[in-house]
């Protein structure tokens, strides 16, 4: 399943330069302009990768962590690590 | 009529620009002789126009309108988006309007239902293997656009008969010109994803092997059953498939084959030797 918004906010900041600068500076006010549901905008905030990575495509998932400016060894870690956090989650219901 | 002069096929690792420097100097010299290469074979082959399958990398669609296949029929086309393609010497790039038409008419009087768009950004996928090959200036180009990106996908079958029906466009197109084929992505890799950074290069292997072989049948049957299990990048394969299909289904050859990690990408190189209709 993709998530509408949170892939159209990934979306939105990889084709705008000025958009990721401005992400950077002030999250908040950018994430205010789109309808993430509320637990989606929580995983946002804390850079839950699993949570994440389950609702939106890999390319725009590695896209936006780029334009975050989330080391690249840290990401590969967080994203390796997505497998394992969401088997543990779908077999704890 | 037109000629078919050439079908060629090249990965497009963004790493092989972004991250150049941190790649082992084995594996730069391995990839700038197989670029090298395939450009010397193009430019060899003087195509007056490249068609150009490649997949687009959230540039131009995005999952509110994602065609499954788009022909690019402008004029111009814009060239890389991506800030870290500045340097690339393609800022903007000539289409071919009239051949573009000619294809998607084929195209849909062979049941075929591609998109279009008549004015297209090209991203890495297209232009690092141009602008690594030294095709500069560069011929107009007729880009078409597969989803490898975002499934679902179209399948491998119909990547095939894509390519056996782009070259059947290509030789009933009236002008007297000399178009070229090509397909770039693949081979192995894993992009966002908790395999990120896997290369399998036997599956790599053993899909040159299947290219090299021509089954039509093995080829398809051999994807159709490893593309799920192995990272998402290698869907881009099936951009090879079209090329393959548009060859004939025969006269593979591997040029070159480098199993690069720096850049997360099994990436290959390849072109068809159009004489080798057995």
């Amino acid at each position: 399943m993709r998530d509408y918004w949170l892939s159209k906010l990934f979306f939105d900041l990889q084709s705008s330069p000025p958009l990721g600068a401005e992400y950077r500076t002030d999250r908040k006010k950018i994430l205010d302009r789109y309808p993430l549901k509320p637990e989606v905008r929580k995983a946002v905030e804390r850079d839950d990768v699993a949570f994440l990575a389950a609702r939106v495509n890999p390319y725009l998932l590695r896209f936006y962590f780029v334009v975050t400016g989330m080391p690249e060894n840290e990401f590969l870690k967080k994203v390796r690590n997505a497998g394992a956090e969401t088997a543990a989650r779908s077999s704890h219901g | 009529m037109a000629e078919l002069v050439g079908v060629y096929a090249a990965s497009h690792a963004p790493l092989i620009v972004r991250g150049w420097t941190d790649v082992s100097v084995p594996n730069q010299e391995s990839l700038t002789r197989s670029m090298t290469e395939l450009g010397r074979r193009m430019k060899a082959a003087k195509p007056d126009v490249i068609v150009e399958i490649a997949p687009d990398h959230w540039v131009n669609f995005f999952i509110n309108n994602l065609p499954s296949i788009c022909v690019g029929m402008g004029e111009e086309h814009d060239g890389p988006a991506e800030p870290w393609m500045k340097d690339c010497p393609y800022k903007k790039i000539k289409g071919h309007p009239r051949l573009a038409q000619h294809i998607v008419e084929t195209a849909l009087e062979r049941d075929f239902e591609p998109s279009v768009s008549h004015h297209l950004t090209l991203d890495h996928g297209f232009c690092i293997p141009l602008w690594r090959g030294g095709l500069d200036p560069l011929p107009p180009i007729v880009p078409i656009i597969f989803n490898d990106l975002e499934p679902p996908y179209p399948t491998v079958r119909r990547c095939l008969q894509w390519g056996a029906m782009l070259a059947e466009a290509v030789r009933s197109y009236p002008e007297d010109i000399r178009i070229a084929l090509l397909a770039t992505g693949g081979l192995s890799h894993s992009i966002g994803e908790p395999t990120m950074g896997e290369i399998d290069e036997p599956f790599d292997r053993e899909c040159i092997r299947h290219f090299e072989g021509g089954d039509e049948r093995r080829l398809v049957d051999f994807l159709n059953e490893r593309l799920p299990t192995i990272g998402n990048g290698a869907a881009e394969i099936r951009n090879w498939v079209a090329a393959h299909g548009a060859a004939g289904k025969r006269g593979f050859e591997l040029i070159g084959y480098c199993n690069c990690p720096e850049v997360y990408v099994g990436c290959g190189f390849a072109s068809w030797n159009l004489g080798a209709r057995a």
